[in-house]
């Protein structure tokens, strides 16, 4: 029983974790290269949510400006496979505009600066989903097959028997996709300009390195593994205009505090920890899973300030 | 030379910042409050002059009665303050409950619907006033909602504050209605305690409650599944989700003659409940998902994706077709109670679909019937009092016997502003089966009002003190 209890634990902590993991990347490394602080990032989760469900099926709409104006059914039908490429698509390309417009006029301004705007942008974002799509909450988009492999339903796992099979799916897409991030950023000249740049930004300007081209392109991918995020979220859970807010924002800052900002390594690390520790407290005393979840987040900075694979701060 | 790495100051900053976010639960971001474009003016009924009658007949009496709460109404418009979630975990219940609302206001004013069913109406505003409303924003929790309704009360002078889609939100601002003085007429609430342990003079609930449902729910599950069957619950864990796990578990036990294995509170507003599924006996025969909005739209489809339905029974004890159309992949033969359902055959019933149906090109869901008919039943109350004097409407509603509201005969006691009526069990129907995406829940039973309740000393109404009229 308590074993079972445990693999249940791990199961449900990764998949919370890989969301986790997949949020955190994107903050910390526009976070780490442009010392950009944005609170869009739940945003950004929300539009890849959204467009993640309509690229998946076809959607009708019951409330919205939209079905004021006749257009009740919304969406492609292409199902899942085709929005795990479109949806990171459409993410980059707002991430590019995002960047253009809302982030560059600010980086020089004062951090508080940047929360107002990327607040305020949020917080449009919400009101525009909610205003065309209305209020309502649509079902989890969750696949039946992908690609032909049957992923619906539950499976008979071992020690802890039936378990949703697409959950197990998730975990693994995730995975993959966060090991493809690992490697553009550690093993790509890209990736080492954007890992220079978390460290010294101006010395790479000396070096005579376009940064500011890599800043669009970090800040786009950070947008796209968000999106991604929205994706694999909206494929379990139910998807409302509140989601970028009430399930992605706190979780993303919380991995940066805990990985440390500018961290990939933090990021994937702090995700899953994080997403084991809701599982574990959800099963041990559910009321308190919120609470340890920041009760972590406060020992980590009490004791490692620079989060747990931050770097220790040079030339403060 | 300027340091390019993030500072442990940015990253506290940030979390901060995230921190208050999520605190604010972009609660403060809509406008409570903000005049639905129906008067031109903030809906404030002519508060400010002390001519009194503003020409538009007299104030239902003011000359005989002291002022009290929101009393006297001065000018010639009223305000009535809608009080629903427009978001959080209950937002999509609200935004149908502005619906009926708004239709209720515009029937009030210009006839149609109800008004021209029931004699007390006129189809001229209220006691000759044009009604004008306020909407606010409750975001699904309590504190926000008392705010909301407090700047009703003291900025735009609400006669009467309606609205409410979660118990907590309900009884927090019944509470406020009371010390203020300004009736609250209950939209959706099924906590036992709003007309139990928490129950006021100043508020009135024509909807059920979690004991009702107990009472209508365990002979047909009983029927359906057997006997000695173990039952493991999940509720929301707030007033509504533990009353309503007491009186599943009561009944369940009770009547349907099965045994709780166990019962585990989740958090209002979650999302992901795979911990909580994965963590169901395999001894469980029956699982209960006191889950409602939002939640129940994550829990049951969840539930359902865990293979939970091929090993035991799935009971949603309290459905709505909001929370039905959300998860309509997974209520296929699904139990549960329904305040009220769009295709009952009744007259009433049908005005109102018709009514609701040509403003709003969709059929109501039964949150848009309780708005309406709260805000009918008050408007009602205030023409055969005669006056706004809020302790001549209560009494005027008290013990009042009615059968107009689409549930055939009902009455409102007395001794706890608590509605008995007819309770409809529901079964949710299998997609072959429906019409349309808004048909999607099968009506088992009609349960007669006799079959339920409890008297005035029993149940939840043992715990009920209901407090002062104002003109004792």
């Amino acid at each position: 029983m308590v074993l079972e209890t445990a693999v249940e634990v791990v199961l449900n902590g990764l998949q919370q974790g890989a969301i986790f993991a997949l949020l955190g990347i994107g903050l910390t490394i526009i976070l780490g290269t442009m010392k950009f602080l944005n609170l869009a990032h739940g945003a950004l989760y929300l539009i890849g949510g959204y467009a993640g469900m309509y690229v998946i099926r076809e959607t009708t709409l019951s409330t919205g400006y939209l079905e004021s104006i006749g257009v009740t059914t919304v969406g492609l039908g292409l199902g899942f496979a085709a929005a795990m490429v479109l949806v990171p698509i459409f993410g980059f390309v707002v991430g590019l505009l995002m960047e253009r417009y809302v982030a560059e006029p600010f980086y020089d301004r004062p951090e508080t600066d940047q929360l107002l705007v990327t607040f305020g942008l949020a917080l449009i974002v919400q009101e525009v989903v909610k205003f065309l799509m209305g209020g309502s909450t649509f079902q989890p988009a969750t696949p039946e097959q992908v690609l032909g492999i049957s992923v619906g339903g539950p499976i008979e796992l071992p020690i802890v028997g039936n378990y949703p099979q697409w959950r197990l799916y998730i975990v693994l897409i995730a995975l993959v996709v966060i090991g493809l991030t690992y490697l553009v950023i550690e093993k790509t000249d890209f990736g080492l300009v954007v890992q220079a740049g978390t460290q010294d930004s101006e010395m790479v300007r000396l070096l005579g390195i376009k940064i500011n081209r890599s800043y669009s392109l970090v800040f786009a991918m950070g947008a796209a593994l968000a999106a991604f995020a929205g994706l694999i979220g909206v494929s379990f859970q139910t998807v409302s205009p509140q989601i970028g807010t009430e399930q992605a924002l706190i979780p993303a800052f919380l991995v940066l505090v805990v990985g440390g900002a500018g961290s990939v390594v933090g990021a994937i690390f702090g995700g899953f920890v994080l997403g084991i520790t809701i599982a574990a407290m959800t099963v041990l005393a559910s009321q308190w899973a919120q609470i340890v979840l920041y009760a972590v987040a406060a020992g980590v900075l009490l004791f490692r300030p620079e989060g747990l694979f931050g770097s220790a701060e040079v030339g403060e | 030379m300027e340091d390019s790495r993030p500072t442990r100051r940015d990253v506290v900053k940030g979390s901060a910042a995230a921190g208050a976010v999520g605190l604010a639960g972009l609660a403060g971001c809509t406008q409570g409050g903000q005049n639905d474009g129906g008067g031109g003016d903030d809906g404030n009924g002519g508060g400010g002059d002390d001519d009194g009658n503003g020409g538009g007949g007299d104030d239902g009496g003011s000359t005989e009665y002291p002022s009290l709460g929101n009393f006297p109404v001065e000018g010639d418009t009223v305000t009535f303050g809608f009080n629903v979630p427009q978001s959080g975990s209950y937002s999509q219940e609200g935004e149908d409950e502005l619906r009926g609302y708004d239709l209720a206001k515009q029937h009030l004013n210009n006839g149609g619907g109800w008004v021209d069913q029931w004699d007390d109406l006129s189809g001229d505003g209220v006691l000759g006033k044009t009604v004008e409303s306020v909407n606010g924003d409750t975001a699904t929790d309590p504190d926000t909602a008392r705010q909301s309704a407090s700047r009703m009360i003291s900025r735009d002078d609400a006669i009467m504050i309606t609205g409410g889609s979660s118990s907590g939100v309900a009884i927090a601002v019944q509470e406020l209605c009371q010390e203020e003085k300004v009736q609250f007429q209950c939209c959706l609430t099924h906590s036992n305690d709003t007309t139990g342990s928490a129950c006021v003079r100043y508020s009135f609930r024509e909807m059920f409650n979690a004991y009702m449902t107990g009472q209508a729910l365990a002979p047909v599950v009983r029927d359906a599944y057997g006997e000695d069957l173990n039952f493991y619950q999940l509720y929301a864990d707030y007033t509504w989700g533990q009353t309503q796990q007491a009186s599943m578990e009561q009944f369940f036990t009770d009547v349907a003659g099965w045994s709780q294995i166990d019962s585990v509170p989740t958090p209002l507003g979650t999302s992901d409940y795979s911990s909580y599924l994965s963590d169901v006996p395999d001894d469980a025969d029956v699982l209960v998902l006191n889950h409602y909005g939002l939640d129940a739209a994550n829990s049951l489809p969840q539930a359902i994706e865990a293979g939970l339905d091929e090993r035991l029974e799935i009971i949603v004890p309290l459905y709505n077709r909001l929370m039905a159309q959300a998860a309509s992949d997974s209520i296929e033969g699904i139990f549960g109670t329904a305040d009220w359902n769009w295709k009952l055959d009744e007259e009433y019933t049908q005005s109102f679909v018709e009514s609701f149906q040509e403003e709003y090109d969709q059929p109501p869901s039964y949150a848009a019937r309780l708005a309406y008919t709260q805000t009918m039943q008050y408007a009602a109350a205030v023409e055969r009092a005669g006056t706004f004097y809020p302790p001549e409407v209560i009494r005027e509603m008290e013990d009042y016997e009615f059968d107009n509201a689409g549930l055939g005969g009902e009455l409102m006691r007395g001794s706890d502003h608590q509605a008995f009526r007819d309770v409809l069990v529901v079964q949710g129907k299998a997609p072959g089966d429906r019409d349309s995406e808004f048909d999607l829940l099968n009506v088992v039973n009609q349960t007669p009002r006799d079959d339920l309740g409890y008297g005035p000393d029993e149940g939840p109404a043992a715990e009920c003190e209901l407090g002062e009229y104002g003109d004792e």
